[in-house]
């Protein structure tokens, strides 16, 4: 049997999304949108459900008024170890690469969106039309971000160009990554500190703890896929336990 | 054995065959991991990106911030992780004030009018400049310089200008929090917002105020919540909020109180009565309550508070008890709950439980914060009230005003139509507008002027509250002008507000600095001189003015408010005042000839956008596309409404409802959900804008121009929630524009989209929970269909 260091590498980057401090507030939607040059999300594909958004907050409700409660996940691409959406694509656009991440190959893709609908979490989108923004908004694009065109399929990469830029940095300094020094747009900046970053290969590291905590749980277990995305449940004092239920 | 991707592709297609040959020849795993051939953007690193600190006034509360800047392009705006505001965290409006430096529809020139009803046409700095310059001299002692209640140098040359030039200074905030102030200058003397220690807190009681979202300072906010989540206070902190509307805030709370609109009061007093009746806290506590009170504490039992509130009793003897007990406990409030004509009565009856569990000037409690380090700028700022409004108004109607100069603030959009405004700005001579984008309250400019963005100015900002101890953030150019693409010009030839001011006063012999550049340099200098400690220290001034730069400004932990004594001498008499009086009642014949499908009465519950907030925003199409995080609606306006008070209605989602008030009506998409009170409705602040560029303009409507006329008779702050309206379909429908629905839920287990434990509880244990409770559903259907079957 292998181990995750001789299958991944020195590292296997991996992310903690902590529902109970999860506020629903989209900070983490719009700077994932910032960096990672995604289209203007017009009115017009929002209504036509054609938007864009590598990470969402959805929002479930539960129970009626007056005992509400509304529920926030932050959705993105789980980076599953079984990705669904590898084995399908045809031209191998998607890959798994050395460090755990599920990776889009934008210049193979040839817009089949067969990963789109191998993927149960609903992360993968298609560009409908040519991305466009007014001349003067091209300013605030990233160069470090590709801009993908009309009918290649893109997701949330874990912001790899982060990840490739602060590596660099690190070895042309002649040390090790630190634990935390990597931030995604995400991770950097969720208001609460409930996005968390890291390498799952580190023991050490706060993803390798976090994973082990007794709230972790991954989405959809029962396919499989085995995300590199670990959620920690919602806490509510409220809640009867389990102790209390189905016994 | 090597092999190449082609051979590779070809075994493949040879499906098991391919298998077999692969598994034989034991193939090393890594040589068919096919990785990408080319250099990507991702994979290169294409020179050198500098991050400058700066801090952000108009649309993050001062928030010390820092920019990415790429060959002199902004690219990215995050949290500063060393300011003691946010800590590193964001909030979601930081990157679209990126829309506003590029903003496509920014005010290139100065633009003038020549007649009142005339077009604007470009003119040169040096036009504009000569216009204003007269404008000023002519209009000695009658002038007014509007701002949006700032904390910073700017501040500072604002007021400094007015007072060389006998003009007056207003601060605008459509949703500002003067009662709220009012009361806590009542109550404890204080003279600034206090900090609320949220995250050495045990048990947070919220009224109103949607702090996680848009009240005051929710980067802070937001970064103490998470500690308190965590469990910095001891174990994991309990949050109770009350609001008729579920906000942002009320969803994170573990316990949501509805009341009726207006009952906050008896609702804070009722928990003190449950709390002073069944001795949850010391004597001594309960005394020093008691001692500030002159009315009869039983009229708010709880069960007369239960009736009143529509809450249950259960409810508010559990958050009683968990107020009581599992201390620090906190009480804060304003927003909503503020917002009704018994405002100061009701802010002062939930302040006033921070006495009962000695929460004043206590770690996880209230902490007073001090003053300014620069005592040259004040450490608060809130919008003038109502009254001082009208009385402004009234001034601009009978010509008392010559020159009107405005900056940060649209008050043609944020100002209710009943106050008249449309008609007294019509009537003044001269009026001036600084901006970047055009707005509503420029169509009445005679001049407007284009003005850097906070990321091309020099500036300080001071933010409110403070963490405790004092703070100074600075503010600096961390871009210049920028060109366009073809290099024919810059987008903006804008100038900075303070600059200009500055410059025009010295023309006019009134000396109050050169350039703000210098004058905040000048001033960081002095604060070398005038302290030992804090977070830059050095023994050269240049270096300190440097180090404070280059950290986004300057803070010191130890210089706290060390003179505040809680005293109840200090704390005047609360007189009851719970029969409030926010129902703008319309007369009977006006409720039934309103709408021949449906009509009835409704607490109208205005709230500010978490992404466009009131409108500030609205200009930057992120902020427009950003889903609400209740309706995850966007581009639009919309009503929230009761989903089975709507069902009764037979409003369905998308109806056009008209929206009428006394003052006028607007239209707004129905968005029905269950995290309203029946009889209230939600609508977002900020869309209506008539100009505001291709992404604002005529989107949506402005709630706030139907307000009714009613006002906190003590603070004379409007009581923006406090108008009723009658609510009717048009006929009409549109999909809403929202992100909800766009993909299935995906279940943790059938019908568990989002994993929920109890405190004890793992979540391996509460997923086999819901998987029994499932099953034991599932077989229950299934023996009642065939019972029926039978």
């Amino acid at each position: 049997m292998t181990t995750d260091v001789e299958k991944f590498g020195t590292r296997n980057w991996g992310m903690i999304a902590d529902l109970d401090k999860c506020t629903g507030c989209q900070a983490c939607v719009l700077a994932c949108q910032a960096e990672n040059n995604i289209p203007i999300n017009t009115e017009d594909r929002v209504e036509r459900a054609r938007s864009i958004s590598w990470i969402r907050v959805e929002r479930y409700w539960e129970g009626d008024f007056p005992d509400t409660k509304a529920r926030f996940i932050p959705i993105m691409c789980q980076h599953c170890e079984n990705a669904p959406c590898e084995p399908v694509c045809p031209v191998y656009a998607s890959y798994h690469n050395s460090e755990g991440l599920n990776v889009q190959v934008y210049n193979r893709c040839v817009g089949t969106r067969y990963c789109a609908n191998a993927c149960p979490y609903i992360v993968r989108f298609f560009n409908y039309w040519d991305p466009v923004w007014p001349e003067s908004l091209r300013n605030h694009l990233n160069p470090d971000v590709t801009i993908r065109s009309r009918g290649i399929m893109e997701k949330c990469s874990f912001c790899i160009q982060r990840i490739n830029r602060t590596s660099r940095k690190a070895k042309s300094e002649g040390r090790e990554l630190e634990d935390g020094e990597i931030q995604t747009a995400c991770s950097a900046a969720c208001g609460t500190h409930g996005i968390v970053f890291g390498d799952l290969n580190d023991p050490e590291s706060r993803v390798s703890k976090l994973r082990n905590h007794k709230r972790a749980f991954t989405l959809l277990e029962q396919f499989g896929t085995d995300p590199n995305v670990i959620y920690l449940a919602k806490i509510d004092p409220n809640k009867k336990g389990s102790e209390e239920g189905h016994h | 054995m090597k092999i190449n991707r082609r051979e590779f592709l070809s075994l493949t297609g040879k499906s098991a065959a391919g298998a077999m040959i692969f598994a034989a020849c034991g193939l090393p795993e890594k040589e068919l991991i096919v990785q990408s051939p080319v250099g990507y953007p991702e994979d290169l690193v294409r020179g050198e990106d500098a991050w400058y600190a700066t801090s952000m006034p108009d649309y993050a509360n001062g928030d010390g911030v820092i920019v990415r800047v790429v060959q002199g392009r902004a690219t990215k705006v995050e949290g500063n992780p060393d300011h003691p505001i946010n800590r590193g965290v964001a909030t979601a409006r930081y990157d679209s004030t990126l829309q506003i430096l590029y903003h496509p529809d920014r005010i290139k020139e100065p633009l003038s009018r020549y007649s009142k009803s005339g077009n604007v046409i470009n003119v040169s700095w040096n036009k504009a400049t000569n216009d204003l310059r007269n404008m000023i001299r002519d209009s000695k002692d009658k002038i007014t310089i509007v701002t949006n209640p700032l904390r910073s140098h700017s501040s500072y040359v604002s007021s400094e200008f007015a007072k060389k030039f006998g003009a007056k200074n207003m601060y605008f905030d459509p949703i500002n929090q003067n009662t709220q102030q009012h009361t806590l200058k009542r109550i404890f003397d204080l003279d600034r917002l206090p900090h609320f220690d949220i995250e050495n807190s045990q048990t947070i009681l919220s009224f109103g105020a949607d702090w996680l979202s848009t009240w005051y300072s929710p980067a802070q906010y937001n970064e103490m919540y998470g500690a308190f989540r965590e469990g910095n206070g001891g174990e994991r902190g309990y949050f109770v909020h009350v609001d008729p509307r579920m906000s942002n805030t009320a969803a994170s709370a573990d316990l949501w109180l509805s009341p009726i609109p207006g009952t906050e009061s008896d609702l804070a007093l009722g928990i003190a009565y449950e709390i002073i009746t069944n001795n949850l806290v010391e004597e001594k506590f309960i005394n020093q309550f008691l001692s500030v009170i002159d009315f009869n504490l039983n009229e708010y039992s709880t069960s007369i508070v239960a009736k009143k509130c529509d809450i249950s009793e259960e409810k508010i003897k559990e958050t009683a008890k968990h107020f009581a007990k599992h201390t620090p406990s906190i009480a804060f409030g304003g927003g909503s709950s503020e917002a009704h004509t018994n405002g100061t009565f009701t802010t002062t009856a939930i302040y006033c439980l921070n006495i009962l569990t000695n929460s004043i000037n206590t770690k996880g409690g209230i902490i007073p914060n001090p003053e300014s380090v620069l005592p040259k700028i004040n450490s608060t700022a809130t919008g003038n009230s109502l009254a001082d409004w009208e009385n402004e108004i009234n001034r601009w109607s009978n010509g008392e005003v010559k020159t009107l100069i405005i900056r940060g603030a649209d008050i043609l959009h944020g100002m209710p139509e009943f106050t008249g405004i449309k008609e007294a700005i019509s009537k003044v001579e001269n009026v001036v507008c600084f901006g970047q984008v055009y707005n509503d309250t420029m169509d009445y400019a005679d001049l407007i002027l284009p003005e850097d963005t906070c990321f091309e100015s020099w500036d300080t900002n001071i933010p409110e509250p403070a963490p405790g101890y004092q703070v100074l953030g600075t503010q600096q150019p961390i871009v210049g002008q920028t060109m366009t693409s073809d290099g024919s010009g810059v987008i903006s030839n804008s100038k900075s507000f303070g600059d200009l001011i500055l410059q025009i006063s010295k023309d006019l012999g009134e000396n109050i600095g050169n350039d703000m550049e210098s004058m905040i340099k000048g001033d960081l200098k002095e604060l070398h001189g005038n302290v030992s400690d804090g977070s830059i220290i050095s023994n050269s001034s240049d270096n300190f003015t440097n180090g404070i730069l280059q950290r986004g400004g300057w803070w010191n932990l130890s210089n706290k408010n060390k003179n505040f004594k809680l005293s109840t001498k200090g704390i005047s008499s609360i007189k009851s005042n719970s029969d409030f009086s926010s129902i703008d009642h319309h007369s009977d014949e006006e409720q039934n000839s309103g709408d021949k499908h449906h009509s009835s009465d409704f607490f109208l519950a205005p709230f500010i956008s978490n992404s466009i907030l009131d409108g500030r925003l609205a200009y930057a199409p992120w902020a427009q596309q950003t889903p609400d995080p209740i309706s995850s609606a966007s581009w639009s306006t919309w009503v929230e409404i009761n989903s089975h008070q709507a069902e009764d209605l037979n409003i369905r989602e998308g109806d056009i409802l008209q929206i009428a008030s006394s003052n006028g009506s607007i239209e707004a998409l129905a968005y029905p959900h269950p995290g309203i009170r029946p009889g209230v409705i939600g609508v977002p602040i900020g869309q209506g804008n008539k100009n505001g560029g291709r992404y604002a303009e005529g989107r949506g409507s402005n709630v706030l121009s139907i307000l009714a006329n009613m006002r906190d008779s003590e603070s004379g702050a409007l009581a923006w929630a406090a108008t009723k309206v009658t609510v009717s379909k048009t006929g009409n429908r549109r999909k809403v524009p929202k992100m909800e629905g766009d993909v299935e839920a995906r279940p943790v287990e059938p019908g568990v989209p989002v994993l929920v434990v109890s405190p004890n509880e793992t979540a391996k244990e509460a997923q086999e929970h819901n998987h029994h409770q499932y099953q034991k559903e599932l077989f229950e259907k299934k023996d009642s269909k065939s019972k029926s079957d039978h």
